[in-house]
């Protein structure tokens, strides 16, 4: 049997070996979407849709799955998850909000504006600013700004106001959204670049021609012309930024609150948590069914935002798809 | 080129095969623990030592996350023991035992810029239960303004027994930020020259907050343990049924040795 | 007269390359929207110094060559508490597994769609299946890709990956069951940048080889393969630098143990089946947010982890400007996504 595969391999055996191996990545997302839609279904079973509703005290909800182990009474599934929903939502917009224009106007100024030597430190910069573990932005965060904020930016008179609903440490919502947002910003930055790199010279030498200045001709057509690819850099980044857990874990002050705007400019400062911080929160946890059947549905539901914004994604790009250039 | 791979395909299957026998004749036991971050230190001490004792033939899992998840670890089969930093509810799911092993001191604690040196019962209970939201409502703090309350995650057995020993079984108010360990309520303390928790002795000792006392008498290992100060806890290991082979060897060991309870006597206080 | 004076002297004058000439004539929304964009950019550099700087003045401070070199201990203060040898060994093992089983799955994948995945409908279409779930795969957070781990693992079958618990438990957290969602977390990066390089190797090359008589296969082996060679470089390093920067699956699927912890006595398999810590997992314990009571060692790791990502950076930057030169692109995207 050695001597027939020391033998040079004929092309059908290679592309069915090929084939095989690339059908594992289809196969790998299938089981983790069953797999994880299995252990989130008991949640769903007691709770049904309303599970992402609101009503009573989450956290004494969450208590009472902890003290059940073995064969949980249905009343203990009973959980409405609005404040993650909530916070979840609110921390994700707001960085992306950020990070729209702070990317956008980065990357013009990468490929239009900046020197050679300035453009070279620039991707460096980018890639750098990518590729740095969240575990040492949240160390930066906890360990830092956190603190700043609770000391600087925490005015007396707002703890007073809120001292009867929530406490106001400094850990919060304004930490998560500027961590966040330099966490995504660079994705988005890569992504324009290229796009704005792979804009013909022809159509910016044409608005030249028609004497509109640099600024504007990269207004008026360049932009228009990379939509595609913002659509596609703001699907990845808010890919990322629902899924990030470690940084919000140590970052957001990890109560079960959703923050609230009447509240004015102590909103920004309220703590809060997201689906994925909740897991990591309370991951030693899983061994109570009850607790864990509703973090796998939590799992289960940042699967499903990822695919959702994926086909957002190409729906978005799909009336676009008239410009030729590569989005 | 052929020969080559020949002849280090076998010599790799060699020494695997030659590793692997003596190997197999060893065996080393696994005894996984989950559970209370209160004992964590304590009982990683214990198995550190108990392992060098043993020349490594045992080797120990200690994972944490609070004492309830050592119960329900236990309670499902998960890990082999659970540690517990509260007495048994009648909640626990049946068939456990609750093994003592060493006692600990709740002391509460503020930041080192505000230094109380004493808090009574009701005061305790009018902070914790929300009903004094001011540190101007509290004599001898030198911080101004709102107290921030930092308690525990409910996994956690210190939160129990501070409710038994503090607050007469009332809950802390729902303002509180709830830390899941007490390195995080340690370090919320520290920040944050307003604040108010509880730690297990052995980290308000450490020098980074301002332990409290409590009825008068100071918090500290020394009073702990000539029984002065009165809030005062045990740390169990909890099986499901009675300990068997490793796991049972390793808590009578924590029972009986000398060596053992001098590592207990270090920090916290021998049962 | 004299303005044509002017503008023929203006005119011999070479046009120069900047902006600076013709600003006065914009308009101020412009001029704010330049002004902008330089904020903007320079501000991403602020903020990257900051990082950097900030950390180099922690690591100046705690950093010391003896703690890569020792083993953790448990004890109450700093001084006692070891270095950090297990979990430096933990990011490499971790690394190495995840790179073994993702390698060979991205290479065959993107040999695969290159090379075989013309052809019909069907054929296009089992193209656009594979290319979909390796996309999702990319965009799952790293935080869903460990509790799937955790669920398999904890299967009986797979019981071999792990060990089985006292109660009948399997307990589902090893470096085996780490690697192998990590091989998951690098699959993307190493696809992208494979099949990028096949589809940039030109036609001709291949023509010539099937011209010689080669089967495909062998063209795949002979040819193309050395010819992607750097971008499966690039792949690898980029996948490299996703896993040892990831946390949470760490956190869930390796046990949490702060040695490196064997199980069983087969001394390779051994520690595979065992649990331990990596780079990550012991800043993540030692900082605030795990058990806090060592925030020096945890900036003095988390410096170890920023120099390796320092340099995993710069090996990427070398190789993409080696490619670069040859290609003549500004590939910022091929280096990050």
């Amino acid at each position: 049997m050695l001597q027939r595969l020391r033998k040079p391999w004929s092309d059908n055996r290679a592309e069915r070996l090929l084939g095989a191996v690339s059908f594992l990545a289809c196969l790998t997302v299938a089981c983790m979407v069953v797999f994880v839609a299995i252990h989130a279904w008991p949640t769903f079973e007691h709770n049904g849709l309303s599970w992402l509703g609101s009503g009573g005290s989450l956290s004494e909800q969450v208590e009472r799955m902890l003290a059940t182990s073995a064969n949980p009474p249905a009343s203990a599934f009973h959980i409405r998850v609005w404040p993650i929903l909530y916070g979840t939502l609110l921390a994700t917009g707001l960085a992306v909000l950020l990070a729209l224009p702070l990317a956008v106007l980065s990357s013009i100024f990468i490929v239009e504006l900046a020197p050679a030597p300035v453009r070279r430190v620039m991707i460096i910069v980018v890639r750098l600013l990518a590729s740095v573990p969240s575990v040492i932005y949240g160390l930066i965060g906890i360990l830092v700004l956190v603190p700043f904020v609770g000391a600087h930016l925490v005015t007396s008179a707002e703890r007073t106001s809120l001292q009867n609903t929530v406490q106001l440490t400094g850990a919060g919502l304004v930490v998560a959204v500027v961590l966040l947002t330099v966490m995504i910003t660079p994705i988005m930055v890569a992504l324009t670049c290229d796009a704005l790199g792979a804009v013909p010279a022809a159509w910016r030498e044409g608005a030249a021609a028609l004497g509109v200045n640099r600024l504007r001709a990269i207004r008026a057509v360049t932009l228009r012309a990379i939509r595609p690819a913002i659509v596609a850099a703001t699907v990845l980044a808010t890919a990322r930024a629902l899924g990030e857990a470690i940084v919000i874990s140590m970052v957001s002050g990890s109560v079960f609150f959703a923050p609230r705007p009447s509240d004015g400019a102590a909103f920004l400062l309220e703590p809060f948590r997201s689906f994925a911080s909740t897991i990591v929160d309370f991951r030693e946890g899983l061994g109570a069914p009850a607790l864990s059947a509703t973090l796998y549905a939590c799992a289960l539901l940042l699967l499903f935002s990822a695919f959702a914004l994926s086909v957002a994604g190409y729906l978005v790009k799909l009336p676009m798809r008239k410009y030729q250039v590569k989005g | 080129m052929h020969r080559i791979r020949r002849i280090a395909a076998s010599l790799a299957a060699v020494t695997l095969i030659g590793s692997a026998v003596p190997a197999i004749a060893s065996a080393t036991s696994v005894i996984t623990i989950s559970g209370a971050t209160a004992s964590y230190p304590l009982v990683q001490l214990l198995a550190h030592k108990y392992a060098k004792l043993l020349h490594n033939k045992v080797s120990f899992r200690i994972s944490q996350g609070g004492a309830q998840i050592g119960i329900n670890d236990v309670a499902a089969g998960r890990v082999t023991i659970g540690d517990v930093s509260r007495d048994p509810l009648s909640t626990d799911p049946p068939g456990l035992v609750f093994y003592p092993i060493a006692k600990y001191a709740i002391c509460v604690v503020t930041n080192k810029a505000n230094p109380l040196s004493n808090l009574t019962e009701a005061q305790v209970q009018a902070i914790f239960t929300g009903k004094d939201r001011e540190w101007s409502q509290i004599p001898g703090a030198t911080a101004t303004g709102t107290i921030d309350l930092i308690s525990r995650t409910s996994t956690a057995g210190v939160l129990t027994n501070f409710k038994t020993l503090f607050l007469g079984n009332k809950s802390v108010s729902k303002l509180a930020a709830e830390e899941p360990s007490e390195g995080l309520l340690e370090q919320q303390v520290v920040n944050d020259p307003k604040a108010i928790g509880f730690l297990s002795n052995y980290r308000a000792d450490s020098g980074t907050v301002n332990p409290v006392g409590y009825n008068g008498v100071g918090c500290s290992l020394a009073n702990a343990s000539s029984g002065q100060y009165a809030a005062v806890a045990r740390f169990y290991e909890v099986t499901k049924g009675k300990a068997t082979g490793a796991a049972a060897k390793f808590i009578s060991w924590i029972d009986t040795s000398k060596v053992a309870k001098k590592i207990v006597a270090s920090q916290w206080i021998p049962d | 007269m004299s303005s044509t004076f002017v503008s023929d002297s203006l005119a011999a004058i070479p046009p120069r390359r900047g902006r600076r000439s013709s600003l006065r004539t914009w308009r101020w929304s412009d001029r704010l929207v330049l002004l902008a964009a330089w904020v903007a950019g320079l501000s991403l550099c602020a903020i990257t110094a900051a990082i950097i700087l900030y950390m180099g003045y922690r690591g100046v401070q705690y950093l010391r060559p003896g703690l890569i070199f020792s083993r953790p201990q448990v004890s109450k203060d700093q001084a006692g508490s070891g270095g950090f040898l297990d979990p430096l060994i933990g990011t490499a093992l971790l690394t190495l597994i995840g790179i073994a089983i993702a390698a060979p799955m991205a290479i065959c994948s993107a040999l695969w769609i290159v090379e075989y995945g013309h052809g019909g409908r069907t054929r296009q279409f089992l193209t656009r299946i594979v290319e979909s779930s390796i996309e999702i795969v990319a965009g799952t957070p790293d935080i869903v890709i460990a509790l799937f781990g955790l669920a398999i693992f904890q299967l009986h079958i797979l019981a071999f990956v792990s060990f089985v618990g006292e109660g009948g438990g399997v307990y589902g957290k090893s470096f085996l069951a780490a690697g192998a969602m990590m091989s998951l977390i690098a699959l993307p990066p190493l696809f992208v940048a494979t099949r990028d390089g096949l589809q940039a190797v030109p036609a001709h090359m291949r023509e010539a080889a099937f011209a010689l008589g080669k089967t495909r296969i062998a063209t795949i082996r002979r040819v193309l393969l050395p010819s992607v060679r750097a971008n499966i470089a690039t792949g690898i390093t980029l996948g490299v630098s996703r896993i040892i920067a990831d946390t949470a699956i760490v956190l869930v699927l390796l046990g949490e143990t702060l040695r490196t912890e064997p199980q069983g006595g087969v001394p390779g398999l051994g520690v595979l089946r065992g649990t331990g810590s990596t780079l990550t997992s012991y800043v993540y314990e030692n900082s605030p947010a795990g058990e806090g009571a060592a925030p020096q060692k945890a900036y003095a790791a988390a410096v170890v982890l920023m120099l390796f990502v320092l340099v995993l950076n710069l090996a990427v930057e070398w190789i993409t400007r080696a490619q670069a030169r040859s290609s003549g692109s500004i590939a910022i995207a091929g280096g990050i996504v």
